[in-house]
C-alpha cells in the first residue's frame, strides 16, 4: 500500500556518522522550509507591487520558481529522513522478516546507485553552467549556476542520507522499510 | 524491438520496481534510467539532471506547496470542528443534521485544502467521536468521513487537478471549475446514503436534530467566517481574472497562516514549525514525484512508446465507451496501489491523446479520473484515508471502517456513471464561466 509513515524518523543509534548525516539532513530540511516560506512572501510582494502599486515586476516570478526547485531538491534528504517519500509497501509487509531485510538492502543499493548517478551528472550540469557563465534569457538574466547548484547539493545530501539508512539497517538500528513497530 | 513490446516491458518493469517497496519517485527514475541506458545509450543519462530541473521550472507548480500550506495551517487548528458545529447549528431542521454537517464540513474544508488525508483528519478528529457519542453506527461515522475526506482532491483547489493540468497542459482554472458540481453531486449522494443507512440501523432517533438558539448560531460565526471569506476571495481572484492559481494560492497560504495565528492563537514556534514541516514534507514528496515522472515520460516518448500506444489504440476501432470502461478499470486498479499524483503523472501523457482521439472532453476526463483516484483512497489495499481514520479512531476496527466505506465507493461509481450519461455536470460550469474551450 502507499503509505506515509507519519511520525517516524530514521534512528541514529550511537554512530557518529549517522548523527552527522542526520544533522545535515535536518539543516537541509530547514533551508527547504525557509525557501518555501520565502517563496510565499515574495509571491505576495509581487502581487502587491503589480496590483496595488501598479508597477511591473522583474525578478519575482523567476526567483520564486528557483526557490521552489531549491526547496524540493534540498528537501529530499530531510524527507527521506522523515520517511516521507511514498512507497508501495504491500510486498515488504507480506514477506517474512529475513526476506524483507534482503529486499530493503537491495532497494537501498539500487536507490544509492541511481541517486549517485544523478549526483555525478548533476555536478556536470552545474559545472557547465558555471564554467560557461550561462545566464537565463529573461530580463533579470540570473547566472544559472546559482539555481543549478541545488541539483548537485540536494542530491549529494540525499545520497548521504540513503547511505546512512543502509548503514543503520545493516547495524540493526532500523527495521527494514520501517516495518515492525516503532520505538 | 517495436515500441509496443517495449511499452509492455516498461509496464512490467515499473510494476516490479514499484512493488519492491522503493519510493515511487526513485522507482520511476530507476525504470527510466534503465531503459534509457539499454535502448538509448549512456549519453542519454546525462540529460536526467536537466530534465529534473526543467520539469520543476514551472510557475504553475508553485501552487502545490502554496495550497498545501493553506490546508496544513487550517488543519493544525480546530477549524474543522468549528465548521461542522456551525453547520449543525444552522441546519437544525435537516434530519440527521450531524452527519449532514460533517459531510458539508468536509466539502467546505476541501475547498480550502487540496489534500484528501488532510480533509479527512481535520473533520474526523472531532466529527467521528461526536457522531458515535450521539448514536450513529460506527460504520457510518467512519465511512462518511473517509469518503467525505476524498472530496479534498475533487473540490477546488485540488492538488491532483493542478498536477493533471500540468501533465496535460490544460487550464488549471477550468479544471477547478469542472470539479465543483461533481463534488456537490458526491456530497449529495454521500448524505443520502448516510441518512438511509442510519435510519435502516434503527437509529432513527439520532436523526432528530437538536435545536439551537439564534445566539448559539451567531456566536460561532466569527470563527468560521474568515475561512469562508478566504474561499470566496480565492475564487474571486482566480476567476475575476486577477491572478493565476499560483499567485492566488500564495495569498491564500499567507492569509490562512495569519488566521491560524490570530484566531486560533497558533503562536508557539513549535506549532508553526510543525505546520511548516508537514507542508515541506508533503510538497517535496509530490514535487519530487513530478520531477521523476518527467524523466519517465521523457523516456517513454524518446523510445516512441507514447506515440505508438496512442496509434495502436487508434487502429483498434473499439467503441469509445468500451475504451472508457477499460481506462476506468485501469485507473481504478492503479489507484488501489499508487498515490493519485503518481497515477496521474504516469497515465496522463499516455491516456490524453487516446481520450482526445476518442472525442472525450479532457476536463470531463479529469473529473472521472479524480473520482477513480478517490475510490482508491478508501479501498484496500492502499486506502490512505482508511488509515487516517484508523489513526483518529483506533477503537473502530479497520474491518468496520472498510465495510462502512464500501457503500460510499458505490456512490462514487454511481457518480461516474452519471457523469458518463450527463457530461454537462462537469463541463457546464467551466464553459459558463470561462467560455467554451477551444
Amino acid at each position: 500500500m502507499a503509505s506515509l509513515n507519519n511520525g517516524s524518523v530514521a534512528q541514529t543509534g550511537n554512530s557518529t556518522f549517522l548523527r552527522i548525516v542526520a544533522a545535515l539532513s535536518n539543516v537541509s530540511g530547514w533551508i527547504a522550509a525557509g525557501f518555501i516560506l520565502l517563496a510565499v512572501g515574495i509571491t505576495c510582494q509581487m502581487i502587491f507591487v503589480r496590483f496595488v502599486l501598479n508597477q511591473s515586476t522583474i525578478w519575482q516570478t523567476e526567483m520564486v520558481v528557483y526557490l521552489m526547485i531549491a526547496a524540493t531538491l534540498m528537501g529530499l534528504p530531510y524527507v527521506q529522513r522523515l520517511r516521507g517519500h511514498v512507497n508501495v509497501d504491500l510486498l515488504p509487509i507480506m514477506l517474512p522478516p529475513p526476506a524483507r531485510k534482503t529486499l530493503a538492502i537491495i532497494t537501498l543499493l539500487v536507490g544509492i546507485s541511481i541517486i549517485g548517478l544523478i549526483v555525478f551528472y548533476g555536478f556536470e550540469f552545474w559545472y557547465e553552467a558555471w564554467s560557461r557563465n550561462w545566464r537565463s534569457d529573461t530580463v533579470w538574466g540570473v547566472r544559472l549556476w546559482i539555481p543549478y547548484l541545488a541539483v548537485p547539493v540536494g542530491f549529494s545530501l540525499y545520497l548521504l542520507q540513503l547511505i546512512a539508512d543502509l548503514v543503520a539497517l545493516l547495524r540493526g538500528y532500523e527495521k527494514p522499510f520501517g516495518i515492525g513497530g516503532d520505538q | 524491438m517495436d515500441p509496443i513490446t517495449l511499452g509492455g516491458l516498461v509496464a512490467i518493469a515499473t510494476i516490479l520496481v514499484l512493488f519492491s517497496g522503493i519510493s515511487v519517485a526513485t522507482g520511476l527514475l530507476i525504470v527510466s534510467a534503465g531503459f534509457l541506458l539499454v535502448f538509448d545509450g549512456l549519453r542519454s543519462l546525462e540529460l536526467i539532471p536537466e530534465i529534473l530541473f526543467g520539469k520543476l521550472d514551472n510557475f504553475a507548480l508553485l501552487s502545490i506547496p502554496m495550497f498545501i500550506i493553506m490546508g496544513a495551517s487550517i488543519a493544525s487548528t480546530r477549524a474543522g470542528a468549528d465548521l461542522y458545529e456551525a453547520l449543525e447549528r444552522w441546519l437544525t431542521r435537516v434530519p440527521g443534521g450531524l452527519v449532514v454537517s460533517n459531510l458539508g464540513a468536509c466539502a467546505l474544508f476541501a475547498a480550502m485544502s487540496g489534500s484528501s488525508p488532510a480533509t479527512c483528519a481535520a473533520i474526523g478528529k472531532m466529527g467521528i467521536p461526536e457522531m458515535r457519542k450521539r448514536g450513529y453506527p460506527d460504520g457510518v461515522a467512519a465511512g462518511s468521513i473517509a469518503a467525505g475526506g476524498t472530496l479534498g482532491i475533487l473540490i477546488p483547489p485540488s492538488v491532483t487537478m493542478i498536477v493533471y493540468g500540468i501533465a496535460t497542459e490544460t487550464s488549471i482554472g477550468r479544471l477547478f471549475l469542472a470539479g465543483v458540481f461533481p463534488g456537490l453531486l458526491l456530497v449529495a449522494l454521500f448524505m443520502a446514503w448516510s441518512l438511509y443507512s442510519t435510519w435502516r440501523h434503527g437509529s432513527a432517533e439520532v436523526l432528530a436534530s437538536r435545536s439551537y438558539t439564534w445566539r448559539q448560531r451567531f456566536e460561532i460565526m466569527p470563527r468560521v467566517l474568515p475561512f469562508l471569506l478566504i474561499i470566496l476571495g480565492v475564487l474571486y481572484a482566480m476567476y475575476g481574472g486577477i491572478a493565476t492559481p499560483s499567485e492566488t494560492a500564495a495569498v491564500g497560504a499567507l492569509l490562512c497562516l495569519m488566521i491560524a495565528m490570530i484566531i486560533y492563537k497558533l503562536w508557539s514556534p513549535a506549532a508553526l514549525w510543525s505546520v511548516l514541516r508537514d507542508s515541506t514534507r508533503e510538497s517535496v514528496m509530490i514535487l519530487f514525484i513530478i520531477a521523476a515522472a518527467g524523466v519517465f515520460s521523457y523516456m517513454l516518448s524518446s523510445l516512441f512508446i507514447t506515440q505508438a500506444i496512442a496509434e495502436w489504440i487508434g487502429t483498434l476501432d473499439v467503441n469509445r465507451w468500451v475504451l472508457m470502461g477499460v481506462i476506468n478499470i485501469f485507473l481504478l486498479v492503479a489507484g488501489f496501489f499508487l498515490p493519485p499524483v503518481a497515477v496521474i503523472l504516469m497515465a496522463a501523457p499516455i491516456l490524453l491523446p487516446i481520450i482526445l482521439a476518442a472525442g472525450f472532453d479532457p476536463y470531463w476526463f479529469a473529473v472521472v479520473l479524480t473520482i477513480n483516484m478517490e475510490i482508491g483512497l478508501i479501498s484496500p489495499p492502499v486506502g490512505l484515508n482508511l488509515y487516517v481514520i484508523n489513526g483518529i479512531a483506533p477503537d473502530i476496527s479497520l474491518k468496520t471502517i472498510l465495510s462502512g466505506s464500501i457503500p460510499y465507493v458505490i456512490c462514487m461509481i454511481v457518480a461516474i456513471l452519471l457523469l458518463c450519461l450527463f457530461p454537462e455536470i462537469a463541463i457546464w460550469l467551466p464553459n459558463a464561466v470561462m467560455g467554451t474551450a477551444v
